[in-house]
């Protein structure tokens, strides 16, 4: 019931938006949004406390991972649908969307969020697949919301590479259900979490391989983890500034969610061995590619969603490491980065509102002429880099610790120099864009305080959670427990 | 393969083989001919005019251009003792033939592709404008047709465990199933397109033109007179008929002889020349109904002829 | 009877795999939509073989909704979609000659790769599973040497029909309600990627994809 009721409550807001045009309405989405993260921390605290939940006939199921990843969708939904209201309304005003295209955008968000609610808190991987392709086929409009030359070719771009990435997923998937038919499943059930983890040890090694590396090549691709990476770039910044936190801050974790559970599965039928070398192998050559592209970036949206890449890297290479500590850091991190990601690409929304330009040597001294903006900026992005107190770098240690506990010591120094090329690169960007002294024609400025207030909430929490991890270590410790023998 | 062959019966069976071969080959000439001039309202000249006109030519004076070596006029000859030796080798009326350990799949089609070699290096040497681009032409073809001929046989040597071609005719004669096999069609496909573009003829090239954009056969004979020319049609002509035989042989093996008998001959023989007849006669009927390509469009035809015919060998190999 | 089962099941998965070769060969777009269609319905072909021989009243009317919705639908929508502008591929990255032996290639390593995946699932439409990973090959082949739209989205076709045809052979398809939620996906993306095909035109006018150039580092 309660499971229904989250998955129901976006697409209440949705619905809501649809059938009435007023601005109101976009408030009424961000009060769903709100109840459904409500829900999601009482789901989690329940799930924490007394098991799994089903609901719908059993095709959704929510234990300790799923309510985790909730939470983490609730938050970031809720700061973006938040922000939303604020780039639609000056959209309208500047004449460049039609109301008609707002509303559009506003139920497409919310439908997105559905879906993505539907992935995580799927029993079956057959729904979980449904769901996430179904969150490309709804984003694709929304990347493509400006109409511009770029938001067209991005999400062309977007969509054709996806659709290639699930179809591969889709292949991993029958090869894993053809492995637990064999097993003795029932065609009915076979494609559960609970009878694929049950059966884990009867799965046929060598095409279980295959369809394991098939689903890390393919939901890898909606990840953005190389080599089916080159679409995120281009639709992480051409999309409007709230879809871009949101693909950013948790579309990606969300399909990496399906890449820890096959993971799961796959290591109690062939020992972490495999799955350790293909993570590991996909993790440090994203963590190349992010790196090398981030050195000469010239956009501030693109040098985000390179840092996306970067860490997508980092959380392959935890979850490589596989022990529960290495899971929860994984976890920890998804939070973590989908805060300080979400803060940072609707700042960065707010800065090219205002300077009217996405380039770095466009923008200059923004410390001192728009001190809001630029500070949560600049604190955004020292929490991004990892520094403390903010909950990454505890992440990023705790997932290092583990790394060398299983003998992965070797990688974790390789993505640690990796790390330290991105902060150059990085804080140089950011140098160029933040300080410097303002020159007497430039424009400034500061949102308002309603805009300002959940971007400050955002980084807050993402320090606090660093500080201190204590109201979700429970939780952490529970959802790692869902995924590691 | 039912008891011993005599020595005479052999010895009889290969004189008809390759004189059929000679015989009959220009006789198909001749019958295409006839049938293209029907289809186009014309009376058309006499099935056996290919012969006379052999005749004719070998009369004539030879003569060769300044330029040319000894390749030049080694060409007709060796155009036309490759295909004898396929004649005579090959099963076309008794699955044993003399010397048919010999008539190896791969043996045959190189031995083909000695011709058609020749025929280049022919061309070349006379040093004409015409006999460059011919041969280049016809190179480009045979690049791709070549393999695809060779792949397509191999996939009917596959569920034979053989490739010496007596065999396979042998084995598919005691085995009809395979004939309605999905690879046996792949195959079948692949050969028809094959034997289409070696033999020079429409789609891919157009036997009665002499307009140069176009001419890819013609251009390299140009320099040919008399004798040598005769020859050259001649080889041309066997060349499409051992073709025809041979892919009647694998594709429709009924009526070959499996055993010593003047009777089994007989039926071999009325057998493979009805087969080659109809197959000529189908061939003339398509040629009248298509256009021909542009040249840019025949490796893509012969291309898709070699990815039908790996598809054959791959189906051959696992679907059993 | 087993035999008449696996003649036709053999001769609707070679066709699957017929289409995919032959999209490569054509350049127009209205026949390469027929292809399109034509191996849709043989898609529906093999579902309908499979579910008549196991006696799946699922898998019968999954094969109804394939034949309905990449046999007609699709090819349908993209045909109007296209519409009236004369869409021919005109220069390929790779011209059709090389991309035919390409896919020859391709169907080579589709044998070999899939050998695992054919032993382990054994009899007729084991055999047959390697068709469908070269019929993915194929439609990756199609995907990274066209330039056109259209050609593009029916390359996405092409590894969608591929992967349908391995889990038809593999599991007898996978449970009919998220075949369902596959098809309407494919559906919608078709509808999506044309929807985006037409806007595309009207704002680069008549282009080739590798023209767009607006993105870049």
């Amino acid at each position: 019931m309660v499971l229904d009721m989250i998955l129901a409550l976006p697409l209440l807001g949705g619905a809501t938006v649809a059938s009435c045009r007023h601005r109101a309405a976009g408030w009424a989405a961000v009060a769903t949004n709100g109840a459904m993260l409500a829900l999601g921390v009482w789901l989690a605290v329940h799930v924490v406390r007394s098991g799994p939940l089903t609901g719908a006939d059993g095709v959704l199921r929510a234990d300790a991972l799923s309510a985790f990843m909730v939470v983490v969708v609730g938050a970031i939904t809720v700061l973006a649908s938040w922000l939303g209201v604020r780039t639609m309304a000056l959209e309208v005003a500047d004449g460049r969307c039609t109301p008609r295209r707002a509303t559009a955008y506003g139920v497409l968000v919310q439908v997105f969020v559905a879906a993505m609610l539907l992935a995580v808190l799927a029993a079956n991987v057959g729904v979980l697949w449904v769901a996430v392709e179904a969150t490309t086929i709804v984003t694709v409009f929304l990347v493509g919301h400006r109409q511009t030359r770029g938001a067209l070719e991005a999400s062309w771009k977007y969509l054709v590479i996806c659709s290639v990435g699930i179809a591969l997923a889709f292949f991993g998937t029958v090869l894993v259900y053809l492995c637990a038919l064999h097993a003795g499943g029932h065609s009915s059930s076979a494609l559960d979490w609970t009878s694929l983890v049950s059966r884990a040890r009867h799965l046929d090694p060598p095409v279980l391989r295959l369809g394991f590396a098939l689903i890390v090549l393919g939901y890898g691709t909606k990840v953005g983890l190389v080599p089916l990476h080159s679409w995120l770039p281009d639709a992480h910044s051409q999309a409007p500034a709230p879809v871009s936190a949101l693909m950013s801050g948790v579309l990606l974790t969300v399909a990496f969610y399906a890449i820890l559970r096959f993971k799961a599965v796959t290591d109690a039928a062939l020992g972490p061995g495999f799955s350790r070398t293909l993570l590991v192998v996909v993790a440090l050559s994203s963590l190349a590619v992010a790196a090398s592209l981030l050195l000469t970036q010239r956009d501030y949206k693109r040098m985000l969603a390179y840092h996306s890449i970067e860490h997508m890297g980092l959380i392959a290479l935890g979850a490589a490491a596989g022990i529960p500590l290495a899971i929860a850091a994984v976890l920890l991190h998804i939070l973590g980065h989908g805060l300080a990601k979400s803060v940072l690409f609707l700042t960065s929304g707010e800065i090219m509102a205002a300077e009217g330009t996405s380039r770095i040597d466009g923008v200059h001294a923004l410390l001192a002429r728009r001190p809001t903006l630029g500070g949560v900026f600049g604190v955004g992005l020292v929490a991004l880099l990892g520094l403390p107190p903010f909950s990454l770098f505890s992440s990023e240690l705790l997932m290092a610790r583990a790394e060398f506990q299983v003998g992965l010591g070797w990688a974790a120094v390789c993505a640690l120099a990796v790390m330290v090329v991105i902060f150059v690169a990085v804080t140089g960007h950011a140098r160029h864009m933040l300080l410097g002294a303002p020159s007497t024609t430039d424009a400034s400025a500061s949102p308002p305080a309603w805009v300002a207030a959940p971007l400050v909430v955002g980084l807050v929490a993402c320090g606090l959670i660093g500080v201190l991890a204590w109201p979700l270590s429970g939780l952490l410790q529970a959802a790692a427990r869902v995924v590691t023998p | 393969m039912t008891g011993a062959w005599p020595v005479g019966a052999v010895a009889a069976i290969s004189v008809l083989q390759v004189l059929g071969v000679v015989v009959g080959g220009p006789l198909l000439v001749g019958l295409m001919r006839k049938v293209r001039c029907r289809l186009e309202g014309r009376v058309g000249p006499p099935v056996h005019q290919p012969l006379l006109d052999l005749r004719k030519l070998a009369r004539r004076e030879r003569t060769r251009p300044d330029q040319a070596s000894w390749i030049f006029s080694a060409v007709p000859v060796v155009l036309v003792a490759t295909t004898l030796v396929i004649a005579l080798v090959a099963p076309l009326l008794a699955t044993d033939p003399a010397f048919g350990w010999s008539a190896d799949l791969f043996a045959l089609v190189y031995l083909l592709l000695v011709g058609s070699v020749a025929l280049a290096l022919g061309a070349l040497d006379t040093g004409t404008a015409f006999g460059g681009m011919g041969a280049s032409r016809a190179m480009t073809i045979g690049a791709l047709s070549e393999p695809a001929l060779l792949v397509a046989v191999l996939a009917l040597s596959v569920p034979a465990h053989s490739s010496n071609v007596p065999t396979i005719v042998a084995r598919s004669l005691t085995h009809p199933a395979w004939l309605a096999t999905p690879q046996r069609l792949l195959s079948l496909v692949a050969f028809l397109i094959v034997i289409v573009a070696e033999s020079g003829r429409l789609p891919v090239d157009n036997p009665s033109t002499h307009l140069e954009l176009t001419m890819i056969h013609e251009a390299m004979v140009l320099e040919y007179a008399g004798a040598d020319l005769a020859l050259v049609k001649l080889g041309e002509s066997m060349r499409l008929a051992v073709l025809l035989a041979l892919f009647a042989d694998l594709f429709v093996p009924w009526g070959v002889a499996t055993g010593p008998g003047i009777g089994h001959v007989v039926v071999a023989v009325v057998a493979i020349a009805a087969k080659v007849a109809a197959l000529g006669v189908a061939l003339a009927v398509f040629e009248v109904a298509v256009a021909k390509l542009r040249l840019f469009r025949v490796p893509e035809l012969l291309a898709g002829a070699f990815v039908l015919a790996v598809l054959a060998v791959v189906s051959a190999l696992v679907v059993p | 009877m087993t035999s008449t089962y696996a003649t036709a099941l053999t001769l609707a998965a070679g066709a699957v795999l017929i289409c995919a070769v032959v999209v490569l060969w054509v350049r127009s777009v209205r026949s390469v939509l027929a292809v399109v269609a034509t191996q849709g319905v043989a898609l529906g072909c093999v579902a309908m073989t499979l579910g008549l021989h196991v006696g799946d009243a699922g898998l019968v009317a999954t094969a109804g909704v394939e034949l309905a919705v990449k046999g007609i639908a699709i090819p349908m929508l993209i045909g109007r979609a296209a519409g009236d502008a004369p869409d021919r591929e005109r220069r390929p990255l790779v011209n059709v000659p090389a991309s035919l032996v390409a896919s020859a290639a391709l169907i080579v390593v589709a044998f070999a790769a899939a050998r695992g995946v054919a032993t382990f699932v054994g009899a007729t439409g084991g055999g047959l599973v390697p068709v469908g990973v070269a019929t993915l090959l194929v439609g990756f082949l199609v995907l990274v040497s066209r330039r056109r739209p259209v050609f593009q989205v029916v390359g996405l076709l092409l590894v969608d029909n591929g992967v349908a045809l391995v889990a038809f052979l593999c599991t007898a398809g996978v449970p009919f309600l998220i075949e369902l939620g596959v098809s309407l996906d494919a559906l919608l993306g078709v509808v999506v990627l044309m929807v985006l095909a037409q806007r595309l035109r009207s704002e680069f006018g008549d282009l080739d994809l590798d023209e767009l150039r607006e993105l870049h580092d």
